[in-house]
């Protein structure tokens, strides 16, 4: 007696190791894939981005530097704006260098009175007192965040996450 | 042939199994020195006979052998150090500072494993000029090989070598350390779309901190060692399946140009029975006497001398040379000027100089300079051997005619990489400004 179907056997054996092998591969991977996921951070531990800068009467006329926020802060009169120190090249930090002769130009609709330059110590990017970049690798200027007064104890407050226009100003009073 | 069944015995022994325990480095006859591979662990992995020109001295300059050496002793002198590292960003550096100044013999283990470093990186680079050089990723007579694959294997090595030496030296958590590792996951950031996540995924979150420590630590100390064992095996294995040093190909050529022998193969499958499918090499030049030397001891004995010579070279080095210790690693200030190791100062003065500006429209050089570039020339690096077009008389020859002008230019890369490194090294002062080597350097404005 002939078999209807001769290869009914091995396609079901042919199927079984399929799907074992397949099993096995979709296990390891799976498994391979939650050890690489357990490497992945759900929590950030960083510092916040919104930092208490302190009362407004110590930031002085002129410039101030905050190394823990590497941030510049300045001040010219009752005004105050603040321009990160972090280079947009490759994220050093930079340094300000007195200007010989301070400069005033229009800075997005105001006033600014520029009595430094910024430097950095990686690339050698070059930037203007406003944080523009005027020559080496940094792609774009530095950036300008947001700053307020603490609605408690009034100091100043800076927001790292939340980047202004230039024309951003926060008076006093 | 080293596998061939011993013919004569005074007791009949089962097959594979060697009459004696121990093996000789003198071996009064051929068999003696077949057995000595054959029967020595170590050995195993060399050839039984071995052709005298891929011996030579001044055809490898046994580069290879020096660059496993110097991984050896890396991995030797890394396993006190194992013992007396903290990886925490509180405790790192104090330890790294005890291991220099306190611990006896410390500062030399750390030089030890310092200079040994420093030298696997430019001997493996020159590892790779002498291939190119020689075409030696180039196939010859024999049927089966894939040499152009141990070259990429090779290229692969080089680049964990210097991934090895960056998560190395960051380990201290000094100011060098924290402002690489800054500069280098920026550059990974500078990637679109995806850079930031890349980043945050290498260090462990959004800032520099012990995650990141703990994550260099062990692709320092366990995957990349391992890795780079593995692709050692592999690469070493590759040799072995590709009939030996290139060199090896031109007796082959030389002799019987036209010849394709039928019996007279050699097959390192494990049963040698698939012969169509294995790789067979045409072995006629490694049997034949005025061409070949036993591997023991001639190939040992060499090799012993390039270990050796490795070890006491870096060894007595590093009596004299200090390593240094930079400040302790501090998030607020950027040293200036912040140079990374001098590997990398090519990388540096490229990331320095390939910022494009299109009108509005600007490109970061931290992407075209540590990305795109080394990217490319890395994949051209890689897919070379299949480039190249020369012919198989042109393997395993230093600077043949016919390879003349990719020699060239090849090397006019090489010359250029090592004056962007001397640039860096020796050019460049505070604020990354150019300074020629004799020049003082300004006193630096007190920053703010």
């Amino acid at each position: 007696m002939s078999d209807p179907h001769p290869k009914l056997p091995a396609d079901r054996r042919d199927f079984l190791l399929k799907l074992g092998a397949g099993a096995g591969v979709a296990a390891l991977t799976a498994q391979g894939a939650a050890s690489l996921r357990s490497l992945v951070p759900n929590v950030s531990y960083d510092s916040p981005t919104t930092v208490k800068l302190g009362p407004p009467a110590d930031f002085p006329d002129g410039i101030k530097f905050l190394p823990d926020e590497r941030l510049f802060v300045f001040r010219q009169g009752n005004t105050f704006h603040a321009v990160s120190a972090v280079c947009t090249h490759l994220g050093c930090t930079v340094r300000a260098e007195a200007l010989a002769n301070a400069q005033t130009t229009d800075v997005g609709g105001g006033e600014l009175r520029l009595t430094h330059r910024f430097l950095c110590p990686c690339h050698g990017s070059e930037y203007k007192g406003d944080g523009t970049n005027v020559s080496g690798p940094a792609p774009k200027p530095l950036a300008w965040y947001r700053l307020s007064f603490a609605p408690d104890d009034g100091q100043l407050v800076v927001d790292l996450a939340d980047e202004v226009a230039t024309d951003f100003r926060l008076t006093l009073g | 042939m080293s596998l061939r069944a011993p013919t004569r015995r005074s007791e009949p022994d089962a097959p594979g199994v060697r009459p004696q325990m121990l093996w000789s480095l003198r071996p009064r006859s051929d068999r003696e020195a077949g057995d000595a591979i054959a029967s020595n662990f170590l050995f195993h992995a060399f050839p039984a006979k071995v052709s005298k020109a891929s011996m030579a001295w001044n055809y490898s300059f046994w580069l290879g052998t020096i660059s496993a050496a110097l991984f050896f002793l890396l991995i030797l002198s890394g396993l006190p150090l194992l013992f007396l590292y903290v990886p925490s960003v509180e405790r790192a550096y104090q330890s790294v500072k005890d291991i220099e100044f306190v611990i006896t013999f410390g500062s030399w283990i750390r030089a030890v494993h310092r200079i040994a470093a420093h030298g696997m990186v430019i001997v493996v680079f020159l590892h790779l000029v002498r291939v190119f050089l020689t075409g030696a990723y180039k196939n010859g007579a024999g049927r089966g090989q894939h040499r152009e694959w141990n070259w990429v294997l090779g290229v692969v090595m080089l680049l964990v070598t210097l991934f090895l030496s960056f998560t190395g030296y960051l380990l201290p958590w000094d100011q060098l350390a924290f402002w690489a590792v800054t500069v280098g996951t920026n550059i990974a950031s500078s990637i679109p779309a995806i850079g930031p996540t890349v980043r945050e995924l290498l260090i462990g979150g959004r800032t520099i901190e012990q995650a990141t420590l703990i994550r260099f630590y062990v692709l320092h100390v366990v995957i990349l060692p391992l890795g780079l064992g593995v692709l050692f095996a592999y690469h070493m294995w590759r040799v072995r399946k590709d009939g030996g040093l290139a060199r090896a190909e031109r007796d082959t050529l030389l002799e019987r140009p036209a010849e394709t022998p039928v019996v007279a193969t050699k097959t390192y499958t494990l049963l040698g029975v698939a012969r169509g499918q294995a790789p067979v090499i045409r072995a006629q030049a490694l049997e034949a006497p005025e061409t070949t030397v036993n591997a023991v001891p001639d190939l040992t004995r060499r090799a012993a001398i390039a270990t050796l010579g490795t070890f006491a070279v870096i060894g007595i080095l590093s009596v004299f040379i200090a390593s240094p210790l930079e400040e302790p690693a501090n998030a607020l200030v950027t040293p200036n000027p912040a140079k990374a190791p001098w590997y990398f100062l090519w990388l540096q003065e490229i990331v320095t100089d390939t910022t494009i500006r299109i009108g509005s429209f600007t490109v970061n050089g931290a992407f075209v300079g540590g990305v795109v570039l080394p990217g490319l020339l890395i994949g051209l690096l890689t897919v070379w051997p299949w480039l190249d077009r020369s012919p198989a008389a042109a393997t395993g020859v230093w600077m043949a005619r016919t390879r003349g002008r990719q020699n060239t230019v090849f090397l006019l890369v090489v010359l250029g990489i090592l004056i962007l490194t001397f640039i860096g090294m020796a050019m460049r002062g505070p604020y990354w400004y150019l300074y020629w080597p004799w020049e003082a350097w300004p006193d630096i404005p007190a920053r703010i």
